[in-house]
């Protein structure tokens, strides 16, 4: 008994939580509509600004990086293989939508989940922590909008674009594999991925990168708003927000890929 | 018995005036889990006054301020700020009425990202239209009417904590609010400092007739800036009334608080230093 009682708390307990991630998502994907640098306010669009600068130009050193490796792991694998069968060139297939579909999205996303994912979830929780959330709240601020929204915008804008550079970097290290083993130019490389790359992988990644980038903010929000305790609290939330992120944002690609595999062949 | 005098004449003070009290509490109950923490809890608080809600730690008093400043629900009982009840308000009146509010925390509550000019100009900034030129100027104006000139570029965490406290209160004082709800304003300051806070708020008072409420257990603030004072133990109101009204209160809780007398020291309690006698 204790066994089921245990497991339905526990159930109860990720309902509720996904309870919240909905009602979090819904209040802010309202209020995101405002911040446009047009008609919206002029401070939320600054904190945007300010915001894509952290998530995004800081990260793309290390994205750029690691999908690069990522890139050149994955010919010189899938090359070992390949090599038996005197199939060297769907290197070039696999590298470039392996990349477009799946790794480009996924390393941009975990990147930004280790920068600022964590980052934002501490944030929060300082800010709940040191009472800056209830003072926003007696000022008639809401703490969604001045603290989530900007975040938001800043991340749907930066993921997409860690993650196009994140995939042209991993090709462009797989060409460097084909340039020494198949004798083939870079450019010719490029052509070849370019021919093979159809609209569906590409608008497949772009997809991903916003679900993603949705899940790290809106995860790492609601962690830190969660917080309890004191600053040992913050540590806490920190670590959840990342784990939870890397899970949740797993799970949404393999959704993502389980759709698309379906639905747009 | 004499009622402090202002130039001669009787002073009145704003609740014998027989106008509507401002806030209004009624029947508030608040419970964390088991724990009663405000049980009942009825309280008016009139345009002008300064009302200092005194008690010991855990007694109640931060809870109360805080659903005066409408962060928590109750779980029954309404609070009545210039007719609106904002235990039951929607998320629009709400706001209208916050922004009579005006609200200093005991941490400050700084946003410590932003420069201090910065924090005192984000409500204007929020919900005003205001060009930026003027909303720089009310930024100075307020930070200069709290004692602190000069710190607009500073961060919160370069200004020692008395100064923070008078940043917060600027920033409480931004938009003008008709009430300022005060946290414990010389929790974990020096006597110097914390008298300074006191006299800041006297003359708040003075020039702005603003309605003051101010939670302390500090009594010789309490007793120099009280118009009236409610006392709150074990979750409820003991007694309300001005200062000599308290301080003649012949209630065993409220003389060994005002007297400072230690609970194991107060009449009638089981001492256990009577075992060594």
């Amino acid at each position: 008994m204790a066994f089921l009682d245990s497991v339905g708390r526990y159930s109860i307990q990720q309902v509720e939580y996904v309870g919240l991630l909905a009602i979090q998502f819904w209040h802010a994907s309202r209020l995101l509509l405002r911040i446009n640098p047009f008609s919206g306010k002029r401070l939320r669009w600054r904190r945007a600004i300010a915001q894509m600068a952290e998530i995004g130009v800081r990260a793309l050193p290390v994205v750029c990086l690691i999908s690069g490796a990522t890139g050149l792991i994955l010919a010189l694998q899938s090359g070992a293989e390949l090599r038996k069968f005197g199939a060297m060139e769907v290197v070039i297939n696999l590298v470039g939508t392996t990349m477009t579909r799946e790794l480009g999205p996924l390393v941009a996303a975990l990147v930004v989940i280790g920068r600022s994912g964590s980052a934002i979830s501490a944030e929060v929780a300082t800010m709940v922590v040191t009472d800056e959330i209830d003072a926003l709240r007696t000022m008639a601020i809401d703490p969604i909008d001045f603290v989530l929204v900007p975040k938001s915008a800043a991340m749907l804008v930066m993921l997409p674009s860690l993650t196009v550079l994140a995939v042209f970097s991993g090709i462009l290290a797989g060409g460097m594999f084909t340039y020494f083993t198949l004798d083939m130019t870079i450019a010719m490389y490029l052509r070849r991925t370019a021919e093979i790359l159809l609209m569906r992988d590409i608008v497949s990644g772009l997809v991903k990168a916003v679900v993603f980038g949705t899940i790290i903010v809106h995860v790492g929000c609601l962690e830190g708003f969660l917080v309890t305790g004191g600053p040992e609290g913050v540590g806490r939330s920190t670590t959840s927000a990342v784990v939870k992120s890397i899970f949740l944002v797993v799970l949404a690609d393999l959704i993502c890929t389980g759709f698309f595999y379906f639905f747009w062949r | 018995m004499n009622e402090p005098t202002l130039a001669g004449a009787e002073r009145r003070y704003p609740h014998e005036t027989g106008a509507k009290p401002v806030i209004s509490v009624r029947g508030l109950r608040v419970r964390y889990g088991d724990r009663e923490v405000l049980d009942g809890v009825d309280l008016d608080i009139y345009r002008g006054e300064t009302m200092v809600i005194l008690g010991a730690s855990g007694c109640g008093k931060s809870t109360l301020l805080r659903h005066l400043e409408g962060l928590e629900k109750p779980e029954a009982g309404s609070i009545c700020i210039h007719g609106t009840d904002i235990v039951t308000a929607s998320r629009k009146e709400m706001e209208r009425v916050r922004r009579l509010l005006g609200v200093s925390f005991q941490s400050a509550a700084m946003f410590n990202s932003m420069t201090v000019g910065d924090n005192v100009a984000l409500p204007l900034r929020e919900h005003t239209d205001l060009a930026e030129s003027t909303i720089r100027l009310i930024t100075r104006m307020k930070l200069q009417q709290v004692g602190l000139s000069g710190v607009e570029n500073l961060y919160p965490t370069e200004l020692s904590g008395g100064m923070r406290k008078r940043a917060s209160l600027a920033r409480a004082l931004a938009m003008d609010p008709e009430i300022l709800l005060f946290d414990e304003p010389s929790a974990g300051l020096d006597p110097i400092i914390a008298a300074g806070i006191d006299r800041l708020i006297l003359r708040l008072k003075d020039a702005f007739k603003m309605t003051l409420i101010v939670v302390t257990h500090e009594l010789q603030s309490a007793f120099l800036i009280a118009d009236r004072m409610c006392m709150l133990d074990q979750a409820k109101i003991l007694a309300v009334g001005t200062v000599k009204q308290i301080l003649a209160n012949p209630h065993p809780r409220i003389q060994q608080f005002v007297q400072r007398i230690a609970d194991d020291a107060a009449p009638g309690s089981q001492s256990y230093v009577t075992g060594f006698e």
